[in-house]
């Protein structure tokens, strides 16, 4: 067995990079000072970041530290937040899931034509937000299952779903975009209590049950491990594909839930509703410290990832800045804090697809 | 004398163009400490292998407690009471040392799918208990040095008592290696400790260690058991001669083609080259028309000098002079570049691009080889490789053949031919160049050897034996846990022995 | 990895074919890479042969013009594409990129002449090696990274139109032509057609073109043989945004103006059409000759489902549906043991 083998480490959720067929790798031995490397970005810089983002846009705006700012804040941060603590579970296990906007679309349309509107007679209400959720569930099991059987990796995988989602939405709306008439699904937004919208406090919910489901269910624990060492975790007995599923399942859950909310704040159903979600959430778990490479982060650190990405779009917008290149500054920001983690990675013989 | 509680009868197990277990045969007793000696290749690691779960043997039996058994998976074989500790790269990071112990079999602590994290440290403690260790099972695994991390892999296997309700049998392969010696002592500690509640097996190229530790060895050499002794009783250089065995004669390696280089031309220089973790102070001079054989244990640090050698390994501190002109390489290119070649020993992945055509192949390195400017040549391409084709003794149906097509002897000419194109070529690295090729092909390698330092071009070798390090070499370089432990000469008629060789290997 | 003998997928003990080169053998000592050769080109004669029988008036001049022009730019965007796929990865951004270069075209046209198509090529280009660069350099996975470049150009785009469409009225005869015909042929399908031809040439006689497969095919095995990667991939993606900026002078040739999102309804077509036509995302397959019949099948599908009368969204789930199957068909598996 020689040094080669250690260099072939497992691929990311990108196109496949090719792996060793023989020897095995297990049992390898590592030479010199611990691989287990920990990222030069410690644990508390997105903390950091984000604190000190809060003091830069004060100075250039002193509006920004105001309590209805914030609540500005919490409010857009709220549906972004579910999405993206799906996304995480999917980027803890080293995948990706681009579907995101096509799910939205499809599940903002199927609430909008279930629940009582101006298109159709369906008043379903409650089962028609239950099976708007369930036609994202639906997506990530299908995605699931493509990554698992069909061996199609996910990045191409949710890239064909994506436009699948989006082209079911098109195709169901029919042309003129369904108003919501439902009083009880628009409260969501109108309702306050306590301050805060049922939307928000649902998203609350959603990072509490994201962070017991990763602390505390063998799914959440499991992702850990089929990220930190695929491998391994099959040679253990694990069934990782059975994982695998649910996990993307999970993530499809909340981009259902995450759909549902935003047509129940825009009162209407739209393909269109999901646009640039994918890289704010994208963005937001990456920069709250998760690794593309999977097996590190966690839900905590995505909060953070989602306030960061909405006070830098909050700022931007108080500071004058073109809001049309909030896109842009998010895209910065993957390609920036993607090479900063992946950088200490970095090897001679390391092949990234 | 009682009764073996696991018993190997014949057991056989091939890869392709490797022999590595004939016919093994070995037992082990309850409570007791068995070691395995021998060289690189003599197949004591494939033995822990198969036992683990991880190979399947093609025949023989392994009873265990008196039954017949085969494993297919690592799981089937902790279930039954067999565990291998890996090295850390078997933990997962990132998450608790209890999580790790207790990897897929975390039943009694998780219910309906939610985790009891109390029930679960309990259980990791229990198994940490067993080895005294006062590692916190709470701990996240990627805080723990390399020695905690092995505890931890100990802990993990001792995790099988619980699920067979029976002694386990503890494989260590190479436990050592990553370890400083203080921690080696600790080991060794846990290791008589394990005596009580275990047997194990332990394999590790360092012959002082097991003999310290081991209550009787095995020998094992060329995929054979050849003797066992009590290490009490037993005597160095005997181990040192059984392990090597009798050398082949010297024809095989065509001693009598070895011709004296000239000491004038230095092709390359290596001093002080360090490279924290792998090895150390590494200097020495190959000429040309040298054959320059390195020589070592895994983990000696030989293949990390020859990767860095051709940039593919980080250089560290120390200086790499071609032809007298210093160099530091940052990737292979500028290696090649300056005129070295590299004949790697992962031929499938490194040495060959396998769903490529062979003429495409051959001329990948050096294509400014075959082009008439900016544009390759394909009457240019065609000619040469035909012609080494010729030259090499290359069989292929076509030279538009796919390289995985061919058999394992003509890929490796293949691989080689990459770099006899270009006439720059001044320093030649052959890493494990004959490994998985049938005695005919060996054969051609090493004639291709002598006539390529008869040309002049100096060779580094990385050699699959001892005996071919020793045949083909004109001096031999011995490295042991990264520094050079011993230079030889070694002029037609005056070859050292081997057991002088193994002696500062090991 | 799986516990069983590591003589790996692709055994190096076999045999040589005495009926020529085999990879996965099948009765027929087919090969599955002349297999998904051949399927494409067959699909696309089933797809014309059933839009004639569906439409007869399909097969006529006119339609092949229209066909011909309506590929064309989907082609020019898919060389780009072919080829970082080729190396094993993705370009997210190829269409984003081309619609920022429309924006920028419409902006500097009026006013710079031919100076504005130089400076928009040269832009892209040199956006694309800068791409490719920190790709290969800091090894950041292709596909992350174009999404992040994906979202600068968008929002570029975006913020330097102000969201609303350019048109193009001086200086538009620089690049008019494109949108016109030459007799029978369309000038957008010569100029396609040229620069296929041009990069297939290259590709077949420069070196860059045996480091593509190389590096596609088994990237360790072409570091160790002095293949500098770093500089291959470079410059593979800097001819990705060489195209998207070709891409984009034609569509706005077409369309008379730029628009923030004027290309990218094409980006999921270009990997369509690349995987579609054979070439295999685990890298080293297929090749341009491949994506052109890729192309042509996902034009003519488009065609297809107006002349059948089925909405045009349905093309998003067809499209999807395509890519995932042909994925799943083309994947190179004995390469891949973990799918992530």
């Amino acid at each position: 067995m020689t040094d080669s083998q250690q260099a072939y480490a497992p691929g990311t959720a990108g196109p496949p990079s090719s792996q060793v067929a023989d020897p095995p790798s297990l049992g390898g031995r590592p030479r010199g000072p611990a691989r287990f490397k920990l990222g030069r970005i410690g644990p508390y810089a997105p903390t950091i970041a984000l604190i000190a983002l809060c003091a830069l846009f004060t100075l250039i705006n002193s509006t920004f530290l105001t309590i209805d700012n914030f609540r500005n804040i919490i409010d857009a941060s709220a549906i972004l937040m579910t999405v993206a603590v799906g996304l995480t579970f999917v980027i803890l296990i080293g995948g990706i899931d681009l579907s995101v906007e096509g799910v939205i679309a499809a599940s903002s349309v199927s609430v909008a034509l279930l629940v009582a509107n101006d298109h159709n007679g369906n008043n379903l209400g409650l089962i028609g937000v239950i099976l708007a959720i369930l036609v994202g569930t639906l997506f990530g099991l299908a995605n699931g299952l493509i990554i698992t059987r069909v061996k199609v990796p996910s990045f191409m995988a949710t890239l064909g779903t994506w436009s699948v989602g989006l082209g079911v939405a098109t195709v169901f709306f029919g042309g003129r975009v369904p108003n919501i008439h439902d009083q009880w699904l628009r409260d969501w937004e109108l309702v306050r209590w306590f301050t805060f919208s049922p939307i928000i406090w649902i998203a609350v919910g959603v990072v509490i049950v994201g962070y017991v489901i990763q602390r505390y269910t063998r799914v959440g624990r499991y992702a850990y491990v089929i990220g930190g060492n695929e491998e391994l975790a099959i040679q253990s007995g694990i069934n990782v594909n059975r994982y695998k599923v649910l996990i993307f399942m999970l993530s499809g859950t909340l981009v259902g839930l995450s759909a549902v909310m935003v047509s129940a704040r825009l009162g209407i159903g739209d393909a269109r509703l999901g646009a640039n979600t994918l890289f704010a959430a994208v963005t937001a778990v990456v920069i709250g410290g998760t690794l593309l490479t999977g097996g590190r982060g966690g839900v905590l650190q995505t909060v953070v990832g989602v306030l960061i990405v909405n006070v830098i779009n909050n700022g931007m917008v108080l500071a004058g800045v073109d809001p049309y290149l909030q896109k842009a500054v998010q895209g910065a920001i993957i390609v920036g804090a993607v090479t900063v983690t992946t950088w200490p990675l970095r090897s001679r013989l390391r092949m990234i697809k | 004398m009682s009764e073996p509680i696991l018993v190997i009868k014949d057991l056989d197990k091939s890869f392709p163009g490797v022999h590595a277990l004939d016919h093994v045969s070995l037992e082990v007793r309850p409570h007791e400490v068995v070691g395995l000696i021998g060289e690189n290749g003599a197949g004591k690691s494939t033995v822990l292998k198969v036992l683990a779960g991880l190979y399947a043997p093609d025949s023989g039996t392994v009873t265990l407690r008196g039954k017949r058994v085969a494993y297919r998976t690592i799981t089937q074989a902790m279930d039954a009471g067999i565990g291998m500790v890996f090295q850390e790269q078997s933990l997962i990071p990132n998450i608790s040392v209890a999580e790790n112990i207790l990897l897929g079999v975390e039943r009694g602590s998780v219910r309906h799918g939610v985790y009891r994290w109390k029930d679960l440290y309990r259980h990791a403690q229990v198994q940490l208990d067993k080895i005294g260790s006062r590692i916190d099972p709470r701990s996240n695994t990627e805080t723990l040095s390399f020695s905690e991390r092995q505890m931890v892999e100990l802990a993990k296997v001792l995790a099988i008592e619980e699920r067979t309700q029976e002694a386990p049998i503890i494989l260590l392969d190479e436990p050592t290696s990553v370890l400083e010696k203080e921690e080696i002592a600790i080991l060794f500690g846990e290791v008589r400790r394990l005596r009580e509640i275990a047997s194990v097996i332990f394999v590790s190229h360092r012959l002082d260690e097991v003999l310290q530790v081991s209550d009787r060895v095995y020998i094992m050499r060329n995929g054979r058991v050849v003797a066992e002794r009590d290490p009490k009783t037993c005597d160095s250089t005997e181990l040192y001669s059984l392990m090597v065995g009798r050398a082949l004669s010297g024809d095989y390696y065509r001693v009598d083609q070895q011709v004296p280089y000239d000491e004038a031309t230095t092709r390359l220089e290596v001093k002080d080259l360090t490279l924290p973790g792998r090895y150390e102070d590494v200097s020495f001079t190959v000429h040309g028309g040298e054959v320059l054989g390195l020589t070592g244990v895994q983990g000696s640090g030989c293949e990390a000098v020859c990767r860095t050698l051709f940039g593919a390994l980080e250089q560290g501190s120390g200086q790499i002079a071609v032809d007298g002109k210093v160099a530091r390489f940052g990737m292979p290119a500028d290696a090649a570049a300056r005129g070295i070649g590299n004949v790697p020993a992962e031929r499938r992945v490194e040495g060959l691009v396998m769903g490529m055509r062979v003429d495409r192949n051959i001329t990948l390195a050096h294509l400014r080889v075959v082009q008439d400017g900016p544009v390759v040549s394909r009457p240019k391409e065609e000619s040469l490789v035909r012609e080494w084709i010729k030259r090499l003794g290359i069989k292929t149906p076509s030279i538009g053949t796919p390289a995985r097509n061919l058999s394992g002897g003509n890929q490796q000419k293949v691989a080689l031919s990459k770099w006899l194109i270009s006439e720059g070529l001044k320093v030649l690295i052959l890493d494990h160049p004959t490994r998985g090729l049938d005695v005919g092909a060996k054969a051609e390698v090493y004639d291709l050897v002598r006539s390529l330092a008869s040309q002049g071009i100096a060779i580094v070798l990385l050699a699959d034996t001892l005996e071919e390090t020793i045949g083909l070499s004109h001096n031999i370089v011995v490295m042991k846990d990264g520094r050079i432990s011993a230079r030889h000469a070694a002029p037609p008629g005056g070859k050292p022995s081997q057991v002088t060789i193994v002696e500062r290997m090991v | 990895m799986t516990p069983t003998t590591p003589g790996g997928p692709t055994n190096a003990a076999a045999p040589a074919s005495p009926s020529g080169p085999t990879t996965a053998t099948s009765r027929w000592h087919v090969s599955k890479e002349s297999v998904t050769g051949f399927m494409p080109v067959v699909v696309l004669l089933a797809l014309l042969v059933g839009l004639t029988v569906a439409k007869p008036s399909f097969a006529s001049v006119a339609s092949a013009q229209v066909l011909a022009e309506q590929t064309s730019i989907l082609l020019v965007l898919c060389v780009g594409q072919t080829l970082v796929i080729m190396l094993g990865g993705i370009d997210l951004a190829l269409a984003a990129m081309a619609s920022l270069a429309s924006i920028l075209i419409g902006l500097w046209l009026p006013t710079n002449g031919i100076f504005a198509i130089l400076g928009v090529l040269t832009f892209t280009t040199l956006a694309g090696a800068l791409t490719g660069f920190v790709h290969a350099k800091a090894q950041v996975p292709s596909f992350i990274i174009t999404l992040g470049t994906l979202g600068i150009w968008s929002g570029f785009a975006l913020a330097l139109s102000a969201g609303t469409t350019i048109p193009v009225r001086e200086h538009y005869d620089l690049i008019g032509w494109m949108a016109d015909r030459t007799g029978p042929i369309p000038n957008s399908a010569a100029v396609a057609l040229v620069f296929v031809g041009l990069v297939m040439a290259a590709m077949r006689l420069l070196p860059m073109g045996r480091y593509v497969e190389a590096i596609g095919l088994a990237e360790p095995a072409a570091v160790m043989s002095g293949i500098r990667t770093v500089r291959a991939k470079t410059l593979i993606f800097a001819l990705s945004g060489f195209g998207s900026g070709l891409a984009a002078l034609m569509l706005v040739a077409r369309m008379n103006s730029g628009a923030p999102s004027l290309a990218d309804s094409l980006q999921l077509p270009t990997v369509a059409a690349v995987v579609v036509g054979g070439t295999a995302i685990t890298g080293g397959v297929g090749g341009l000759n491949r994506t052109i019949v890729g192309a042509l099948i996902i034009m003519v599908l488009r065609v297809g489902m107006a002349v059948i009368g089925i909405d045009a969204a349905y093309e998003q789930i067809v499209y999807g549906g395509i890519v995932i199957l042909a994925v799943g068909l083309t994947i190179d598996r004995a390469r891949i043991l973990i799918v992530k």
